[in-house]
């Protein structure tokens, strides 16, 4: 009905290439975030989806419907945008019903719809305020009211919270999830903070450059993160990229420091390969026991209910989280051990995941 | 006591800058309000020591004052009007189309000297026989209103952020619409401005209408050009005349003067 | 990011969109009107001049065709000449003068005071006022017999003047004109520019003891000089095209004292008549004008200290 497929999709800017090829199918109802770092082209997607940009080549399905040649006002697809786009002149009232008003609508039909939606988002005390009488999670409010209110068949949300507070934006995080049970509508959430995707989507889109790295649910992605980008990338803090040579069924980092690998691993002396392990996966031990990575400690935080140790281990900086009270002093020497399933292991060269 | 001394000298420069803005036109005043013995007393008294409006009411009885007075709000009236029907619009699309040759042909419209449009205007004016009406006057005076409506409407437009216009389309407006309700409404001061300052202009000017404009169809400024005389010193109801040509155009900068402030400059820091 | 419009590379489009060429943007709609306008009144008009310049017209007659014979004629004419050196002259002092007062006023306006609105306001008549209005209020106090002028002179233990009846002083007293007039838009130009300085290189400089004469020769003066020069540009521009001042005041005189290029093209088109010759004259001034912007416009470039 409403899903949304991008069907090899390319987008240059001049001689510029900013989406190299993107194919990816959201079905109907789901609540998908691209996710990635600056300039990976996830806004330029979903400004094609919204029709406010052409792709250079490919094809742009709304359900079986293929909407290239649409025009963004004639898609019936709704867009919540970064800086809100309020109109400044106009009330609450007539910001939300303004769509409802331009596709001619009763204007006793638009007061419910937008009474209606205003009741749901908790604005119904403001309609007649001017959004520079609102606060910033207010406005966001409006927006999103706005969009609602036309009833569309995809939600674009375009880093909505970027410009809140940091305890306001997870507020409304769980508002916009709770919105999205409640209605159920496709949706595709533009966000370049990895938190966000992982709490809310029910997919993930990673992009870097334009292409995708990688499809699944937040669990896919943090427990099988196809390569190192999408292993560092997801996380916080970041999962710890060791490269390393297997020498006789271990890792060595040079100096003799050494990680034993787990027993499924298929790997053969020589081959460079780098470990990925999470933070929370490491197991502390007794400097020098066997099988372990020798480590010194240089920062501890301690947040309540981790304790964190940043280390060197081998010339490279390691983060560990202990979900305990551990007494680390800044010196210590300790061993870090890691379970083989919690071992993830890619090619150094390419960055792929092996196995 | 050194804040005092600075706060006077300050005081001091202030007075120097705006005294000399200022004191013609009390000069003009007072020279509007003098009966012919203080016009002729030397020296020249500030305050006349009989200040009459003699000279106001043999301006209006000395010639069809009002009906100067009417062709010059026409005529700026009507130059402003089609500049603002023809030249928002315009604005709005050279903005919207990053269309930079237009503003050339406005730059060059600003540097060449008026007159230089007159005469092949005249001369066709002349060939069709029209210099009868006000409609050549209006038209001349287009090349006045139009350029600096469109310069200033299009600053305007260009700080109206685009998302506002991309929510407008997504809320399913055409360009049209997207224009009527969003766009136009935010640029109304903008609007304003551009409209008066034009008017001024266009009800300053003095050489388009010497030229094209016949007995009946003389705009104010060369209207009362023609009351002056060396001969006789009739400097009452001259000063007076030229009190009453200027007075809207000062009135009218007085209301706007903060928008001139920001409208002028931005105009020129940005363009020319 | 948003490139809603550009040229070669549009959003799907709607119904009046599709009325057009494709390659067309659709706001071409909203400039139709103004761009009729503008051929009308401007483009046409110019294509008009440079054609009539080419031709030996009187108004009333019929026009010789002489290619460029108006343009030779000029290279001789030596009241066309001495045209462009009062032009200049008048120019120069016309620009110079006005940046100095128009400096110091914005200066003067950069700081709060009380009234400072409406002294603001004030300062702006002289430029708003209709020309031919305060002209003939300066015709008034330049006349040496009854004239306010001389009398504040003799005040001050100074001659009386023949003001604008004198050759000599003839330009130098529009100037005092001009410079009265104009002044306050360089004073808008460059207090727009003031206003948009960032205050930290100030306070770091007052900190590190400068005074008040070192901040402004130091740190105001460059900072301000770009907006300065736009103001030059501006002023240049309209000084070049002074009209109604002069006319009203000396007509040009005494004898052609006065006369500037201006001056001189009004009396070939609507005293004499001769509209080719007039065309020519035009042209040339067209040139001149450019040539002058473009040199101001290049010490422009090279003032700039942001790329603002």
């Amino acid at each position: 009905m409403s899903s949304v497929k991008l069907e090899q999709i390319r987008k240059d800017f001049g001689s510029t290439s900013i989406i190299k090829g993107v194919d990816l199918e959201i079905p109907h109802g789901e609540f998908a975030v691209f996710v990635g770092p600056s300039g990976c082209g996830k806004s330029t997607l979903l400004r094609m989806v919204a029709g406010l940009e052409t792709p250079t080549s490919g094809n742009i399905f709304l359900g079986e419907r293929r909407i290239n040649d649409v025009p963004a006002k004639n898609r019936n697809v709704s867009m919540v945008f970064q800086s809100y786009a309020l109109y400044p002149h106009m009330t609450v009232e007539r910001n939300m019903g303004f769509g409802l008003m331009i596709a001619k609508t009763a204007p006793d039909m638009i007061r419910s719809k937008v009474e209606a939606a205003a009741k749901i988002l908790g604005l119904d005390k403001l309609l007649t305020r001017l959004p520079r009488e609102l606060s910033g999670g207010q406005r966001q409010r409006v927006a999103m009211g706005r969009a609602m209110v036309r009833n569309p068949e995809v939600f674009l949300f375009d880093e909505p919270l970027s410009n809140l507070d940091a305890k306001l934006r997870v507020q409304m995080r769980t508002e916009i999830r709770a919105l999205h049970q409640r209605l159920g509508t496709t949706s595709i959430y533009v966000t370049h903070d990895q938190v966000e995707a992982m709490t809310m989507a029910d997919r993930i889109v990673v992009l870097r450059d334009g292409l995708v790295e990688q499809i699944g649910s937040p669990t896919e992605l943090y427990d099988r993160p196809v390569n190192t980008f999408v292993a560092a990338f997801i996380g916080s803090p970041s999962m710890n990229l060791l490269p390393g040579t297997v020498t006789s069924g271990a890792i060595a980092f040079g100096e003799g420091s050494r990680l034993a690998l787990g027993g499924q691993q298929r790997a053969q002396d020589g081959d460079k390969l780098t470990i990925g392990v999470r933070p929370e996966d490491f197991r502390v031990v007794q400097a020098g026991a066997p099988g372990s990575l020798a480590a010194e400690v240089k920062v501890t935080e301690f947040t309540g209910a981790d304790t964190q140790l940043v280390c060197t281990a081998n010339g490279q900086e390691v983060i560990v989280v202990l979900h305990q009270r551990v007494s680390a002093q800044v010196g210590d020497k300790l061993g870090l051990i890691v379970e083989g399933e919690s071992m993830h292991l890619f090619d150094t060269a390419s960055g792929k995941r092996l196995g | 006591m050194k804040k005092l001394l600075d706060k006077f000298l300050f005081a001091v420069m202030v007075l120097m800058v705006v005294a000399p803005a200022v004191s013609v036109f009390l000069w003009m005043l007072s020279l509007s309000l003098k009966n012919e013995v203080d016009t002729l007393a030397y020296p020249p008294a500030l305050i006349p020591s009989a200040p009459t409006l003699d000279n106001f009411i043999a301006v209006f009885n000395g010639g069809p004052f009002f009906s100067y007075f009417l062709n010059s709000v026409i005529v700026s009236g009507a130059a402003t009007l089609i500049a603002i029907a023809v030249g928002v619009p315009a604005g709005y699309g050279i903005t919207r189309m990053k269309a930079r040759k237009m503003l050339l042909t406005i730059m060059i419209a600003r540097m060449t000297p008026a007159i230089s449009f007159l005469i092949p205007l005249f001369t066709v004016f002349q060939a069709i026989g029209l210099t009868g009406t006000l409609a050549p006057i209006i038209v001349t005076h287009m090349v006045i209103t139009l350029p600096i409506t469109v310069y200033i409407v299009a600053g305007y437009f260009e700080t109206l952020p685009r998302e506002l216009e991309e929510a407008a389309t997504m809320d399913g407006c055409s360009v049209w619409q997207s224009f009527r309700h969003v766009a136009l409404p935010l640029a109304r001061p903008g609007i304003m401005v551009a409209a008066i300052l034009a008017f001024i202009f266009s009800w300053n000017n003095f050489v388009f209408g010497a030229v094209l404009a016949g007995r009946e169809t003389r705009t104010l400024p060369v209207a009362i050009y023609n009351v002056l005389t060396f001969e006789q010193i009739a400097w009452g109801p001259l000063a007076a005349a030229a009190l009453l040509v200027t007075l809207p155009v000062l009135i009218l900068t007085l209301f706007i003067q903060k928008e001139i402030v920001g409208g002028l400059t931005a105009g020129g820091v940005k363009g020319s | 990011m948003s490139n809603l419009n550009s040229p070669a590379d549009q959003p799907p489009r709607s119904l009046l969109a599709r009325l057009l060429p494709s390659r067309l943007s659709p706001y071409v709609w909203f400039i139709v009107p103004a761009l009729v306008v503008l051929m009308a009144i401007i483009i046409f008009p110019w294509g008009f001049t440079l054609w009539m310049s080419l031709f030996d017209w009187k108004i009333g007659s019929a026009a010789t065709f002489i290619g460029l014979g108006n343009y030779a004629d000029l290279v001789h004419d030596t009241r066309f000449l001495e045209a462009i050196f009062h032009t200049l002259y008048f120019t120069a002092l016309a620009v110079i003068l006005p940046l100095i007062f128009g400096t110091f006023a914005a200066l003067i306006f950069n700081h709060k005071f009380p009234l400072r609105g409406l002294l603001r306001g004030m300062f702006l008549l002289p430029m708003m006022a209709t020309p031919v209005a305060i002209s003939l209020v300066w015709t008034m106090m330049f006349h040496p017999q009854q004239g306010v002028l001389n009398y504040l002179l003799s005040l001050v233990g100074i001659a009386p003047s023949e003001w604008v009846y004198s050759s000599a002083l003839a330009i130098p007293c529009l100037v005092l004109v001009d410079v009265w007039q104009w002044s306050p838009l360089v004073m808008l130009i460059v207090l727009g520019g003031l206003a948009s300085l960032p205050s930290d290189p100030f306070e770091a400089a007052r900190l590190e003891g400068a005074s008040t004469w070192q901040v402004f020769r130091h740190i105001t003066f460059p900072m301000v000089l770009p907006f300065i020069m736009v103001a030059a540009v501006v002023r240049l521009i309209d000084a070049l095209k002074t009209f109604d001042t002069i006319y009203v005041i000396t007509q040009g005189g005494p004898g052609t004292a006065s006369e500037t290029i201006n001056l001189y093209l009004y009396l070939q088109a609507f005293s004499f008549y001769q509209i080719g010759k007039a065309s020519a004259v035009v042209v040339v001034f067209f040139v001149l004008v450019v040539a002058l912007s473009l040199m101001l416009f290049w010490l422009r470039e090279r003032s700039k200290w942001s790329d603002a």
